[in-house]
């Protein structure tokens, strides 16, 4: 079968001349139409630029969650992947596992260790000891904070997580322009 | 599809008119829109890092500096900052009041730290001691003040056993 050059075929073998006037065009204006491009190419240039800058390498590490409001700094330093203890007006988790109440916790002004907390470190010390059998273990632990919390909680919360091993505190907040 | 003409063509040589592939350059620009999409992380969370071994703690087998051995000390408690030192050094900075409510006296803080910065230009150590009863952001807003004057290690401890 030949190869032709292509043409208008639709509804030209009808043999009545109103209907071939309409095919052709009948004089009016051509609905073919140039689809702009190049504008549409600028409009996706900007948008990958834009969510270039906006590219985290490090991702998302913690989630911010409704209950909790963290203050903000300027003067911080990058995320680390490790264990998230989470404090809101309600409770306290580790890494989504609820371990204590904050109202219980801030009642009694002594220092007391909190067990959950700390057999859930432990646990996760011993994870990573298992994972990195080689390196030594950092004990960074990310807090969390709700920025209303009174400090008496926190208080506990770093003297179980000390007890448990992980001496550096890593406290998440919202960066802050200098 | 983009064309670059360069209106040549004649006399047998050889056209050098060339066809620029857009549909293909589309498809990239959208595929990297997509994983950058997927990939957006929307809310800038830092951290700010403090240790819990307060200096002198730790052994080391070189003994440190004379200076090195003087503890530096931010106490936040309720009425206010106090910069203090083991050497016996103190400076209160009570609240202020703001529109009839007591704050911390942030700006007089930095000033204060930037002071104490000049005199110990050696250390970049101090200890963080809030009291029972600070907001977990006051003790942020100090952290960040120290940061931001030149104590870029900072370590925890209890405000009540400095008291």
């Amino acid at each position: 079968m030949a190869i032709e050059k292509p043409q208008k075929e639709l509804l030209y073998s009808v043999p009545l001349r109103f209907v071939r006037h309409r095919v052709t065009g009948h004089g009016r204006k051509s609905v073919d139409h140039q689809i702009p491009l190049i504008p549409f190419i600028d409009f996706l240039i900007v948008l990958v630029i834009f969510l270039l800058m906006s590219f985290s390498a490090s991702g998302e590490l913690i989630a911010q969650q409704p209950t909790i409001t963290m203050p903000d700094a300027a003067n911080t330093t990058n995320l680390e992947i490790a264990p998230v203890i989470a404090v809101d007006n309600r409770v306290i988790t580790l890494d989504g596992n609820r371990v204590a109440d904050t109202q219980t916790q801030g009642q009694s002004a002594q220092v007391d260790r909190i067990e959950p907390l700390i057999q859930g470190l432990e646990a996760e010390k011993r994870k990573w000891e298992t994972i990195h059998p080689s390196e030594p273990f950092t004990g960074e632990v990310i807090v969390q904070s709700d920025r209303n919390i009174d400090f008496r909680v926190l208080k506990k919360i770093l003297f179980s997580a000390a007890v448990a091993g992980y001496g550096n505190v890593s406290f998440a907040v919202n960066q802050r322009e200098q | 599809m983009a064309s670059i003409d360069t209106g040549g063509g004649g006399s047998g040589k050889k056209p050098v008119n060339q066809e620029v592939p857009l549909i293909p350059f589309i498809d990239l620009l959208l595929c990297c829109i997509m994983f950058l999409l997927a990939t957006a992380v929307w809310n800038q969370l830092a951290s700010m890092n403090a240790n819990q071994q307060v200096p002198g703690q730790a052994s080391t087998e070189d003994a440190p500096p004379e200076d090195e051995k003087v503890k530096l000390i931010l106490q936040i408690r309720n009425a206010g900052y106090v910069l203090g030192s083991s050497a016996g050094e103190s400076i209160d900075i009570k609240k202020r009041v703001v529109a009839d409510q007591r704050e911390f006296d942030v700006d007089e803080l930095k000033s204060k730290l930037g002071q104490w910065k000049q005199a110990w230009d050696k250390r970049d150590d101090l200890i963080v001691a809030p009291e029972d009863g600070v907001r977990y952001e006051d003790v942020i807003i100090a952290m960040d003040v120290a940061s931001a004057a030149g104590f870029s290690t900072l370590s925890m401890a209890d405000g009540a056993t400095f008291l």
